[in-house]
C-alpha cells in the first residue's frame, strides 16, 4: 500500500488484467470480449445502467463469477476460462478484498470477529497479529468503540464501514466494490463515500461500481461506461462527463445527472 | 390560516396512556361482545363444564387410591389410582435390579440437573453447548446403566418405563442429529453419488411409516445377519428410531442451510476462508441457530413416539402399563388399564408441554 496520493499512477504492472472474457448466464450473454487492465494503485470506477454487467464484471475479477471464454490474471494469478480451480479461487481470494451492496457481514459474530475471522482461518495468520491489525483499521473507519457489537446493532453506513475494514484487514492487493452505497440510507451514503475516498488518497487499487457520478469525478483515475455486456467508453472523468464520444453514453449520462 | 409552521421547542418524550377501562367491562367485552358470541360463550363453557365434571367425578370423588391388588379397585365408576401408585418402579425404571437402582436414579438426577441448566438460561448454556450436552448425556447414561467393570452389568432387557424413554430418546437424539446434518450436508455436496444416496435414504425414510421401519428392524434385519451373530431387540429398535428421526433432522437442517444466504458464503470466500472454513464457521452455526426450535419439536415427537417401542416386545412406559394391567395382581377391572393410560397421557403431556413452552420461548427470543 502506498501513503501518499498520487495523480498518475504507475501504469507498468497491472494489478488485474481481463483478455476477451465471455460470459454466458444460460443462454444470456453477460460479458462480451471484455478487456481491461488495472494498474496498481489506480482507481477504476465502472458504471451504466442496471443489467449492463458491471457487477458481473467485478465478481469476475475475483472468480466470484466464472466464465467461459476469455483469459484473467489478478495479482499473479493466471486463469484461463477452463483452469478456474478452488485454488485458483482462494489464491486469489487472499489477495483481493471485496465489498458487496448488501454488506453480507458475518450476523453471528462481533465486529473484531468479522475482521480477524478471514485472516486467522484462512491464512494462518496469528490472532493477536491480526487483532492488532484489526483494531487498526476499525480506528481508520472510526468504528473502535463498535468492536464488539454485532452487526445487527450498527447503522447500515457502520456496517458498510465495517465490510470495508474487514476486506482492508486481509490485506489485498485490490478492493472490488459491488454498489456500496446503493442500499443505504441517503445520510449515510457519505460517511462510506468519505471512507473510500481516504483509501484511494492512500493509493490503494480500487474497482468500484457505483452510481455515484459524483464520486466518480473526485476519485477515478479512469471511469468505463458499460452496457449490454461490453465496455462502451473509457475515460478519465473530465473527458467522460464532460465530453462524452459515444452516443449511449450521452443519453445515459443526460438520464443520471439531471438530478 | 398559515402555510408556514416552525417548532420553536421540541416535545419531549411521554409514556404512554395506561389502559384506564375496569377488569369487569374489560372481561365482559372479552366473553360477551354481542348477544349472539356471548351465548357461544355460554355454551362452550357449558359443554366444558359439563365434561369437566364427569372427568373429575371418575378422577377424584370415585377413585380409589390405597390398595396393592384389583380389589382396592371394584367396579368402573373411578379410577384406580392405586394401580399407579403401587407400581411406580416399573413405571420409572422397569425392571431394574432392586439393589442397583442408584444408577438410574444418578441419571434422572443428571438430567434434571442439565434441564435446569438449560432453561434457567445461565450464560454460559449457549446453544452449542445446550446440543453437546444432548450428544454426551446418553454416552454417560448408557455407561452408568449398563455397568461393566467394578459395576454389575445390567442387560438393557431389563430397562423400563421412563428410564427407557429417556435414554432412547437422548440416544436418538444423539445420533439422529449428526447422521441428519450430514444427510442434509450430503444433499448439497458436488459429488452426484453422495447427492444421490442421501436423497433417497431421507426420502425413503420419510416416505415409511415409523411402526414398519420398526418391525422391519425386529423381524426382518436378524435374517440378514450371520448365523451366530445377534443383535439384541433394544439397540435394534434404537438403531431404527436413529435413522428414521436423521431423515426428519435432515429436512430441518436442509431447510437451515438454505436459510443462509449466498452472500454469506461469497462474503466467507472473499476473506480468504476455504470452502470447508465457511461451511464451519460461517454457515453452520447460523443454519443451526435458526433451526434449534424445530429441532426440539423433532425431540418432542421422538418423546411420543417411544410409545411405539412397546407394539415390538420392548418394555417402554406404555408397555408397563400393559404389562402391569395384565399381572396377576392387578387383572380383573377394565378401569385400571384405563387409569394406567391416563395417568400415561398426563406424565408425556407434562415432559412434551414443557418441551413445547421451552421451544416457543426459543423461538420467540430472536
Amino acid at each position: 500500500m502506498k501513503t501518499e496520493h498520487q495523480p498518475t499512477p504507475d501504469t507498468s504492472a497491472p494489478v488485474a488484467r481481463m483478455q476477451g472474457i465471455n460470459k454466458w448466464y444460460g443462454s444470456f450473454h453477460a460479458l462480451r470480449d471484455v478487456d481491461l487492465q488495472v494498474a496498481s494503485g489506480e482507481r477504476v470506477v465502472i458504471c451504466g445502467p442496471s443489467g449492463s454487467g458491471k457487477s458481473t464484471l467485478v465478481r469476475t475479477v475475483n472468480l466470484l463469477e466464472p466464465f467461459q471464454q476469455g483469459r484473467l490474471q489478478v495479482c499473479g494469478v493466471d486463469v484461463g476460462a477452463d483452469e478456474i480451480t478452488r485454488a485458483a479461487r482462494r489464491a486469489v481470494n487472499r489477495r483481493v478484498g471485496m465489498v458487496f451492496q448488501q454488506f453480507n457481514l458475518f450476523p453471528h459474530m462481533t465486529v473484531l470477529q468479522n475482521l480477524i475471522v478471514g485472516p486467522v482461518w484462512g491464512s494462518g495468520i496469528a490472532r493477536k497479529e491480526v487483532e492488532e491489525l484489526a483494531l487498526r483499521y476499525l480506528q481508520r473507519v472510526g468504528l473502535t468503540d463498535q468492536a464488539h457489537k454485532h452487526p445487527a446493532q450498527l447503522s447500515g453506513g457502520q456496517q458498510q464501514r465495517v465490510a470495508i475494514a474487514r476486506a482492508l484487514c486481509t490485506r489485498p492487493q485490490l478492493i472490488l466494490f459491488d454498489e456500496p452505497t446503493a442500499s443505504l440510507d441517503p445520510e449515510m451514503v457519505n460517511e462510506v463515500l468519505q471512507t473510500m475516498e481516504g483509501l484511494a488518497a492512500e493509493g490503494m487499487t480500487m474497482m468500484v461500481v457505483t452510481h455515484e457520478m459524483g464520486f466518480a469525478r473526485r476519485v477515478a483515475d479512469r471511469v468505463i461506461f458499460m452496457d449490454q455486456g461490453q465496455i462502451i467508453e473509457t475515460a478519465p472523468p473530465d473527458d467522460f462527463f464532460d465530453r462524452p464520444q459515444s452516443a449511449r453514453l450521452r443519453s445515459f449520462l443526460s438520464r443520471v445527472l439531471t438530478h | 390560516m398559515t402555510t408556514h409552521f416552525v417548532r420553536q421547542t421540541l416535545i419531549d418524550a411521554r409514556s404512554a396512556p395506561v389502559a384506564a377501562l375496569p377488569i369487569a367491562t374489560r372481561w365482559r367485552r372479552a366473553m360477551f361482545p354481542t348477544p349472539p358470541m356471548g351465548a357461544l360463550s355460554l355454551l362452550l363453557l357449558a359443554v366444558f363444564a359439563v365434561l369437566g365434571w364427569r372427568f373429575l367425578e371418575w378422577a377424584v370423588v370415585h377413585a380409589h387410591w390405597l390398595g396393592d391388588s384389583s380389589e382396592a379397585c371394584p367396579g368402573d365408576a373411578g379410577a384406580c389410582w392405586a394401580f399407579v401408585a403401587a407400581r411406580w418402579k416399573p413405571w420409572l425404571v422397569g425392571n431394574y435390579p432392586s439393589d442397583q437402582l442408584w444408577r438410574p436414579w444418578t441419571c434422572f438426577a443428571a438430567f434434571a440437573l442439565f434441564w435446569i441448566w438449560v432453561v434457567r438460561r445461565s450464560h454460559a448454556a449457549s446453544l452449542q453447548r445446550v446440543l453437546l450436552g444432548f450428544i454426551l448425556l446418553p454416552v454417560g447414561f448408557f455407561l452408568v446403566l449398563i455397568g461393566g467393570g467394578p459395576l454389575p452389568v445390567v442387560a438393557a432387557t431389563r430397562w423400563g418405563g421412563l428410564l427407557l424413554t429417556l435414554v432412547v430418546t437422548l440416544t436418538t437424539f444423539a445420533t439422529a442429529l449428526p447422521l441428519g446434518l450430514c444427510l442434509a450436508l450430503g444433499r448439497r455436496s458436488r459429488l452426484a453419488v453422495a447427492r444421490w444416496l442421501c436423497g433417497a435414504f431421507v426420502e425413503g425414510m420419510r416416505a415409511v411409516p415409523l411402526l414398519a421401519v420398526l418391525f422391519i428392524a425386529a423381524t426382518l434385519v436378524p435374517l440378514f445377519l450371520p448365523r451366530g451373530l445377534s443383535v439384541d431387540l433394544f439397540p435394534r429398535a434404537v438403531v431404527a428410531f436413529a435413522l428414521f428421526n436423521a431423515a426428519m433432522a435432515a429436512e430441518v437442517f436442509r431447510g437451515g442451510l438454505q436459510a443462509v444466504g449466498r452472500g454469506q458464503i461469497e462474503a466467507g470466500t472473499t476473506v480468504g476462508l476455504s470452502d470447508f472454513a465457511t461451511l464451519r464457521l460461517i454457515v453452520l452455526p447460523q443454519a443451526v441457530t435458526a433451526v434449534v426450535p424445530a429441532l426440539v419439536n423433532i425431540m418432542i415427537a421422538v418423546i411420543k413416539e417411544t410409545t411405539l417401542l412397546s407394539v415390538i416386545g420392548v418394555n417402554d412406559l406404555l408397555g408397563a402399563v400393559e404389562i402391569g394391567a395384565k399381572s396377576p395382581d392387578w387383572i380383573g377391572e377394565s378401569n385400571i388399564l384405563t387409569s394406567g393410560y391416563v395417568f400415561l397421557a398426563v406424565a408425556y403431556l407434562m415432559v412434551c408441554y414443557g418441551l413445547s413452552r421451552y421451544s416457543r420461548r426459543l423461538e420467540t427470543q430472536r
